[in-house]
């Protein structure tokens, strides 16, 4: 069986270091950006099957990233996990537009991280 | 008795038996009697218009004192038994009652004159009071007209408030939202109404905290209408400063944690396969604990300083000898990158009044930040100016690193800015320039400055006076 990919999008590299390790060791295929620009590339070349960002990025934040997946037909339905320091960053009406599957406040578990992507790629899958 | 009025008795006499005289003649018809009696009534006629004569001049005392309500006292002895003492009594008895009306009249025309001084000046007092409110008061009637306004109202709305002629609110005010407000309160009987409104300038948007309350009577009828305009325009942008930097700080302090947070967590669920791994999670958690701790420390160390809390030590010291420790401190550092860094020659006066710890600091950080954003192989330069006349050192950092894009320039020292697209080169708490510049120009009375070009490098100085004299003090 194939493994599933995830993009790990995160400016600060020990997060990214970190959720990419606890996913490797559970089977995952990871691929890295540092920044949401990056981030929608190498999700438009590599469609993933979800997608773990950060909020606040240089260059182009995880909103302006999750809004241009959007719009893309290739990368509309990856589902997207929000990594933020900021828990009130994002509205829950922005949140359901943006079909955003679930945020996660800084500092965050890595358990907590891969149980959420598991929960949310079976919700995907149901659908 | 005086003989001059024993003459007036006897004459008077003579006047009243000459009349009596006359009556009999009169009574009887006879022609001698009615002669003599003629001439007994001249007689008296001619001694008592002497009398009157005599005291005409009293007589005109007396109508003046009447005419101009002064009190005149009427001393002098009258011929007795003649009309004029009567007259003279009962005019002193009117005289008198007139006179304690008049004083009376007058006392109260000077306490109403003294009132209305009272009442003026308290009017004055009330208007340089309302006029020197910087909130906004305008006093509408039951006809919402603005009965009363002060200067404030006047320029916020652009009107000039004429007491003679009240104004109707839709013509004075330039916010529908604020007539719509008044009218509303003044119809619904509201005590207080309370809300935020916002007016477009030529600047920018201004928000007033508006209270609205109702003047009543008796009877519950609203007879006026006030209202207070408050500027909340400064307290809410430092409400959303304040806002950001707590989402920033709240930002910057998450993000070690988290690091910690998780590799601690790693550890702990043997996620780490072998030592090396596991010595690598280790230093993470150690590095990002240190970073936790200086981000600590840069936002207690601003906080304290812009709060006026933190104790500055001032002394005299040479600024070349602060210069050579902290470029000693950052060599190190330096030649991991291979990047020499040029020490200033040494001048002969270089004096200042600082806080020896603080400056290195400021120093420390500048070289830090220099090496940072340098390339391998690349220099830093080190400079002193003295200026004699002007009575100031300058400082000045330059290096041959990646610069800093023009838009970025101006907003290097502000709290938390990172420039973006040197985010690559190092990380920061985007604090540290932020605490040289409060270090310089609020502890130290200097000056700080940068100049930058892309892809040649930065320069990075302080400006600092002279010292004059040995102090220490707390700002």
């Amino acid at each position: 069986m194939e493994n599933r990919k995830a993009l790990v999008v995160d400016d600060e590299f020990h997060i990214v270091q970190v959720v990419a390790i606890k996913l490797k060791n559970n089977g995952f295929d990871v691929v890295t950006a540092e920044n949401g620009s990056d981030g929608y590339d190498l999700a438009s070349e590599t469609l993933p099957d979800i997608i773990i960002s950060d909020y606040q990025m240089p260059i182009m934040s995880g909103i302006e990233m999750i809004e241009k997946l959007r719009q893309n037909p290739e990368t509309a339905h990856i589902p997207v996990i929000m990594l933020t320091a900021r828990g009130f960053a994002i509205e829950d009406e922005q949140k359901e537009q943006l079909r955003v599957s679930a945020c996660l406040s800084k500092p965050f578990s890595p358990r907590e991280v891969l149980a959420t992507i598991e929960d949310v790629l079976k919700q995907d899958a149901a659908v | 008795m005086k003989k001059e009025q024993k003459i007036w008795i006897a004459l008077a006499a003579v006047g009243c038996v000459g009349a009596l005289v006359a009556m009999i003649a009169a009574v009887s018809m006879s022609k001698g009697i009615i002669i003599v009696a003629v001439l007994i009534v001249c007689a008296s006629i001619v001694v008592n218009c002497v009398v009157l004569f005599k005291h005409a001049d009293r007589l005109q005392k007396i109508v003046h004192a009447l005419s101009v309500g002064s009190q005149i006292k009427m001393t002098a002895a009258y011929p007795p038994g003649s009309l004029l003492k009567d007259i003279g009594t009962a005019t002193e008895q009117f005289m008198d009652e007139t006179n304690a009306k008049v004083k009376t009249l007058q006392n109260e025309n000077t306490d109403i004159g003294l009132q209305l001084q009272l009442i003026q000046r308290r009017k004055n007092s009330v208007e340089a009071i309302l006029n020197s409110i910087r909130d906004a008061v305008i006093v509408t009637d039951d006809r919402d007209r603005i009965i009363l306004a002060n200067a404030a109202a006047g320029t916020l709305f652009g009107f000039e408030f004429d007491p003679a002629q009240p104004m109707a609110i839709e013509e004075a005010l330039s916010s529908g939202e604020l007539v719509t407000a008044i009218s509303k309160c003044r119809t619904s009987k509201t005590a207080h109404v309370r809300r935020e409104l916002t007016f477009e300038k030529a600047e920018q948007p201004v928000s007033y905290d508006t209270v609205l309350s109702c003047v009543e009577d008796d009877k519950g009828n609203v007879l006026q209408l006030v209202a207070v305009l408050h500027d909340i325009t400064r307290e809410k942008e430092i409400a959303r400063m304040k806002n950001d930097f707590v989402s920033h700080v709240s930002h910057e302090l998450k993000t070690p944690l988290a690091s910690i947070n998780a590799y601690a967590e790693m550890l702990v669920d043997g996620e780490a396969e072998d030592t090396e791994t596991v010595q690598q999670f280790c230093g993470v958690i150690q590095s990002q604990a240190q970073r936790l701790g200086r981000l600590i420390e840069d936002i207690l160390n601003i906080s304290r300083i812009e709060s006026g809390l933190i104790k500055v030590s001032k002394e005299t010291h040479s600024l070349a000898l602060v210069i050579r420790d902290s470029v000693e401190m950052i060599t190190s550092y330096a030649q991991e990158k291979s990047i020499t860094v040029h020490s200033p020659a040494s001048i002969l006066y270089d004096q200042v009044n600082i806080d020896r710890d603080m400056i290195s600091q400021v120093v420390i950080n500048l070289l830090s930040n220099a090496v940072k954003y340098t390339p391998a192989n690349g220099e830093i330069t080190v400079r002193t100016d003295l200026n004699e006349i002007e009575g100031q050192i300058t400082v000045t950092i330059i290096d041959t690193g990646v610069g800093i894009p023009a838009e970025d320039v101006d907003h290097v020292f502000d709290k938390f800015y990172r420039v973006k697209a040197n985010n690559k080169c190092a990380k920061g708490t985007g604090l540290g320039l932020n605490l040289v510049k409060q270090i310089v120009e609020t502890v130290h009375g200097g000056s700080i400055f940068v100049t930058s070009t892309v892809g040649e490098g930065s320069t990075f100085g302080f400006v600092l006076p002279l010292s004059k004299e040995t102090a220490t003090q707390t700002v």
